[in-house]
C-alpha cells in the first residue's frame, strides 16, 4: 500500500506559485512596445482544483480521500520503479492546483538528483515535466513507447537492482526522441460522461465551417468495442480508469490490476509481489476515516475518482459554483480583468496594462470563433446521463471536439496510437489555458503566440486558421490572447 | 494571347508531371480546352499543383491562373477518411493580401448527401450563427469559368473581425469543390473573386459517369477481398473507375496506410462489372466504396 505523504505536493504548489509569478511578469512588460503579446499566466486564485458542485456528501468524502492518494509520494515498497518518470501523480499534475499540469519548477530535476540519476538534456529546472518516447527501435521499426527517465538503482530502498537509464544523449543525437507533458485533468468526469453520439454530433455540426478552413478531423476509437477514446494527447485512452492505470505503471512503474506486469522485468529489480497496487481486502483505515468507500479501493480507482469529480477550470470572473457551465461572459470578465493580480498574490501593473478589459475579452471571443479556432476547439458539449448526478446532463465548455486532427510536420511526433497517426493530435481542451505555463504536447513554448504559430506547417489542418490569425489587426490578436488567458 | 500561351505551356508541364498520358491541349475559340483520357496513370483529386503561376488539377480538368502576387502556400493535410481534400492553399506575397483555399468534398462519403444548394445554404447558416459574423451576400447562383465551359456554382459572402470572405462552390465528378477567398476588405474580395473568371474547366471528352453505390449493386460480377491487410479502426474510402469493358481501370484508395493501400488496390483491380451503357453505348463509371473492419466492402455510407 502506498505511503501517504502529501507534504511534497503542497510544498511544490507553493513553490510553483512563486515561480509562476517570476515567469509571468517578464513576459508582460514587452507588450507595451512590441504589439500583441501573450499576457502570461493569469494570476489570482487558481480557478481549479475543487470538486465539481452538486456532489452528495458521500461523493464529496470519496473525492477528498482520492485527493490524498493522488497527491502521495511513492517509494519502492509501494511499487515505484524499477523505471519511472516521477514518484507521484501530484508532482506532474499540479499547475495551478492538484490535478493540473506541469508546474514552473520541474520536480523531475530534484528527484533525479536525489536518486543519483543523470538529468537528461531535455529536462531542465524551468522547463516542463516531460516523458520521453523513442520514435523508432534500433532496427528501424516503429517504437513510440515511453522510455522512463529514471531508475531506482542506487536508492536505499532498491536492494540490489542495477539497471541503467536509457541512452537519451544518443536518442537526442539521432533525433529519435519526442516528448509529452502532463495533460490537465480538471473537468474530465464531464468528458467521460459525454456520449459518443454527442461528440459525433458536435463534430458534424460545424462541418461546413471546417470545409472553408481545410479542416476535417476524426475520432480515435477503441479497438475492442469501437467507441470513441478521448483522453491523452492522441485521445488514446478510453476511460479515466485506464488513463490512471496506464500512468501508474508507465510514469511511476507501479503495477496495478489494469497493468499488472512490470515494464522492466530485470531479475534483481523485482522487489514486490504483483500487482503492487491491488484492490485491498483489508480496509485502509486512514482513507476509511475520510470515506468508508475509499478504504477498499485500489489506488488507480481513486486516481480516476479524483479526476472524475474535479470541477472544470473556472474562467476569470466566473463563479466557481457554476463552473460546470461557465465560460467568461463580458460582465463576468470585467470583475476579474480590471485588476488582475499576478500569481503569488502580487498585483501586476503590467498585467492590467495588457490584459483583459471586458471589451477585449469579448472581442477576443469573437475573433476565436471568426477565424476558425472554434471549428476544432469547440466551445460547448453536454454530458449524458451519469450515475453521478453532478456529472449528469451538464453543459460544459472544454473548447475541444476531442477529435484528432492532422497537425502537420511541425508538430508531428511520429508516434501512432490507435487510429491517431504520427502527425495527428487530439484538439487540446483550452479550458484553464489561462493558468497554464507550457503549451503544445511537448511543452516547447510558454508563449501563446508561439503556440498558435506552431499550429501551421506543411500538412496541418490548421494552416488556413493560422493564416486568418496572421491577417488580423494587432488589436484583434491581442484580444484573442486576452480571451485565451481569461479561460 | 501571350497569357494563353503561357497557360498552355504550364498545363502541358503539369500534366506530364502528373503522369497523365493522354492530355491534349487545344485552342478553340480562344478558350482552353483540356481533354483527359482515363489511363493507368489517371490523376486523383489531390494531384493538382501550382506550376508557374497556374493551379492545374488534372482530375477535375481545372486550371486557374493565380491572381498577380499570389503563390502556393503551405500544403494541406492528406485526404481525410471522409473524402475531404485540401487541394490548394494559395497565398498573397504581400502581408495581409489574402488567401485562396481550394478544397473538395467527395459526395460519396458525405454523410449528409449534400447537393450544391443545400451545401450553400448550410454554409450560410453556419457562418451566420458565429458571433460577430455578418452575411454580405446571401447564397447566390452564379456561373464560374470561361464561357465555353462555364459551370453552375453558388457564392456566399460574409465578414467578421476584419476578414472578408467569399465561398464559391460547384460540383465536379461527384465532389463539391469549394474556393474560399479571404481578404482584408470587401473591395479586395470582389477583385479577387473576379480572378475566377479566368478559371478554365475541361470541355473535352466526358469524364467517367459518377454513380453512387455502383460497386455494391447487381452490376458487380466478381468480387475479391483484400488479403494480408492490417485492420483499420475506421472505414477506408476508395474510388474506382470501371472501364467500358467492365474491368477496374483505376483504383484510388483515398486514405490508408501504405500496406492497406496496396492490399486494397490489388483486390479491387480484380473486380469485374457488367459494362454500364448510356443510349446503348458502354461508358466508363466512377464510383466509391468503403472497406470496413473485417475486410468487408460496403456502400459509401
Amino acid at each position: 500500500m502506498a505511503k501517504r505523504t502529501f507534504a511534497y505536493a503542497c510544498s511544490l504548489a507553493s513553490l510553483t506559485a512563486i515561480l509562476v509569478a517570476s515567469v509571468a511578469l517578464p513576459s508582460l512588460a514587452p507588450a507595451q512596445v512590441r504589439g500583441p503579446t501573450d499576457p502570461g499566466v493569469r494570476g489570482g486564485a487558481a480557478g481549479a482544483g475543487d470538486p465539481i458542485t452538486g456532489l452528495t456528501p458521500e461523493e464529496g468524502a470519496f473525492f477528498n480521500a482520492a485527493k490524498v492518494v493522488f497527491g502521495e509520494t511513492e517509494v519502492v515498497a509501494d511499487g515505484l520503479g524499477p523505471r519511472f518518470n516521477l514518484d507521484s501523480c501530484g508532482g506532474c499534475h499540479i499547475q495551478p492546483k492538484l490535478g493540473g499540469t506541469s508546474p514552473a519548477l520541474n520536480p523531475q530535476v530534484a528527484v533525479a538528483k536525489r536518486d543519483k540519476n543523470t538529468v537528461p538534456s531535455f529536462i531542465t529546472a524551468d522547463g516542463p515535466v516531460r516523458e520521453a518516447r523513442f520514435v523508432r527501435n534500433p532496427d528501424g521499426s516503429p517504437d513510440g513507447g515511453v522510455h522512463a527517465l529514471f531508475v531506482i538503482t542506487g536508492r536505499a530502498d532498491a536492494g540490489g537492482c542495477n539497471i541503467q537509464q536509457p541512452n537519451f544523449a544518443a536518442a537526442v543525437a539521432n533525433n529519435n526522441v519526442v516528448f509529452r507533458i502532463p495533460t490537465p485533468t480538471f473537468g474530465l468526469g464531464l468528458v467521460e460522461a459525454t456520449t459518443d453520439a454527442a461528440l459525433r454530433a458536435s463534430l458534424a455540426a460545424n462541418s461546413q465551417q471546417k470545409r472553408l478552413l481545410g479542416i476535417s478531423g476524426r475520432f480515435n476509437t477503441n479497438g475492442n468495442d469501437g467507441t470513441i477514446t478521448r483522453f491523452g494527447w492522441k485521445a488514446q485512452n478510453k476511460s479515466l480508469l485506464i488513463f490512471s492505470g496506464e500512468a501508474y505503471n508507465v510514469e511511476m512503474g507501479v503495477t496495478n490490476e489494469l497493468f499488472p506486469q512490470e515494464r522492466d522485468e530485470t531479475a534483481g529489480c523485482q522487489l514486490n509481489d504483483l500487482p503492487e497496487s491491488p484492490t485491498p481486502v483489508v480496509q485502509n483505515d486512514e482513507l476509511a476515516a475520510i470515506s468508508p468507500a475509499a478504504g477498499f479501493q485500489a489506488d488507480a480507482v481513486l486516481f480516476a475518482a479524483f479526476m472524475r469529480l474535479l470541477a472544470p477550470p473556472t474562467p476569470a470572473g466566473a463563479t466557481p459554483a457554476v463552473a460546470a457551465a461557465a465560460a467568461p461572459t463580458s460582465t463576468q470578465v470585467a470583475s476579474a480583468s480590471s485588476v488582475l493580480p499576478a500569481a503569488g498574490g502580487t498585483t501586476s501593473t503590467a498585467a492590467t496594462s495588457t490584459t483583459s478589459t471586458t471589451a477585449t475579452v469579448t472581442r477576443g471571443g469573437q475573433v476565436f470563433a471568426n477565424i476558425g479556432c472554434s471549428a476544432c476547439h469547440t466551445r460547448s458539449l453536454t454530458s449524458g446521463r451519469s450515475s453521478t448526478a453532478a456529472l449528469s446532463n451538464k453543459t460544459f465548455q472544454p473548447f475541444s471536439d476531442f477529435a484528432v486532427h492532422d497537425m502537420g510536420d511541425g508538430l508531428a511526433d511520429g508516434v501512432s496510437q490507435g487510429a491517431a497517426g504520427g502527425r495527428e493530435f487530439r484538439t487540446a481542451p483550452l479550458w484553464g489555458v489561462g493558468q497554464r505555463i507550457f503549451f503544445l504536447h511537448d511543452g516547447r513554448t510558454k508563449d501563446l503566440g508561439q503556440a498558435i504559430a506552431q499550429h501551421a506547417s506543411r500538412g496541418s489542418e490548421a494552416n488556413q486558421v493560422i493564416q486568418n490569425f496572421n491577417a488580423l489587426a494587432g488589436a484583434d490578436k491581442q484580444a484573442l490572447f486576452n480571451f485565451l488567458r481569461s479561460l | 494571347m501571350q497569357r494563353l500561351s503561357k497557360l498552355g505551356a504550364a498545363v502541358s508541364l503539369a500534366v506530364t508531371l502528373a503522369g497523365v498520358l493522354a492530355a491534349a491541349l487545344a485552342w478553340r475559340y480562344g478558350e482552353t480546352i483540356l481533354s483527359f483520357a482515363v489511363t493507368s496513370a489517371t490523376p486523383d483529386p489531390q494531384d493538382g499543383r501550382v506550376t508557374g503561376d497556374i493551379y492545374i488539377n488534372g482530375y477535375f480538368g481545372l486550371s486557374y491562373p493565380l491572381p498577380k502576387g499570389f503563390a502556393e502556400g503551405l500544403a494541406g493535410p492528406d485526404p481525410s477518411h471522409s473524402g475531404y481534400y485540401v487541394l490548394a492553399n494559395i497565398v498573397s506575397h504581400a502581408e495581409g493580401g489574402g488567401t485562396i483555399l481550394v478544397a473538395a468534398q467527395d459526395t460519396f462519403f458525405d454523410e449528409a448527401h449534400r447537393d450544391l444548394a443545400k451545401a450553400a445554404s448550410e454554409t450560410r447558416d453556419t457562418m451566420a450563427q458565429i458571433d460577430g459574423m455578418s452575411i454580405d451576400r446571401e447564397p447566390t447562383e452564379i456561373t464560374i469559368g470561361r464561357p465555353a465551359a462555364a459551370r453552375p456554382a453558388w457564392r456566399i459572402d460574409f465578414n467578421g473581425v476584419g476578414l472578408y470572405r467569399a465561398m464559391i462552390i460547384t460540383e465536379m465528378r461527384c465532389h463539391l469543390v469549394s474556393i474560399t477567398l479571404t481578404v482584408p476588405d470587401s473591395q479586395a474580395r470582389d477583385t479577387l473573386a473576379s480572378s475566377l473568371d479566368q478559371l478554365s474547366l475541361a470541355a473535352g471528352p466526358d469524364p467517367p459517369v459518377c454513380i453512387r453505390d455502383y460497386a455494391t449493386g447487381d452490376q458487380l460480377i466478381r468480387k475479391v477481398a483484400p488479403t494480408d491487410m492490417a485492420p483499420s479502426p475506421v472505414p477506408i474510402p476508395a474510388r474506382i473507375i470501371i472501364g467500358s469493358d467492365g474491368a477496374v481501370r483505376h483504383v484510388h484508395v483515398i486514405r490508408a496506410t501504405e500496406g492497406q493501400r496496396k492490399a486494397i488496390d490489388q483486390a479491387l483491380r480484380q473486380w469485374t462489372f457488367k459494362p454500364h451503357t448510356i443510349n446503348g453505348r458502354a461508358v466508363e463509371v466512377e464510383t466509391g466504396l468503403a472497406l470496413r473492419s473485417g475486410g468487408k466492402f460496403t456502400s459509401t455510407n
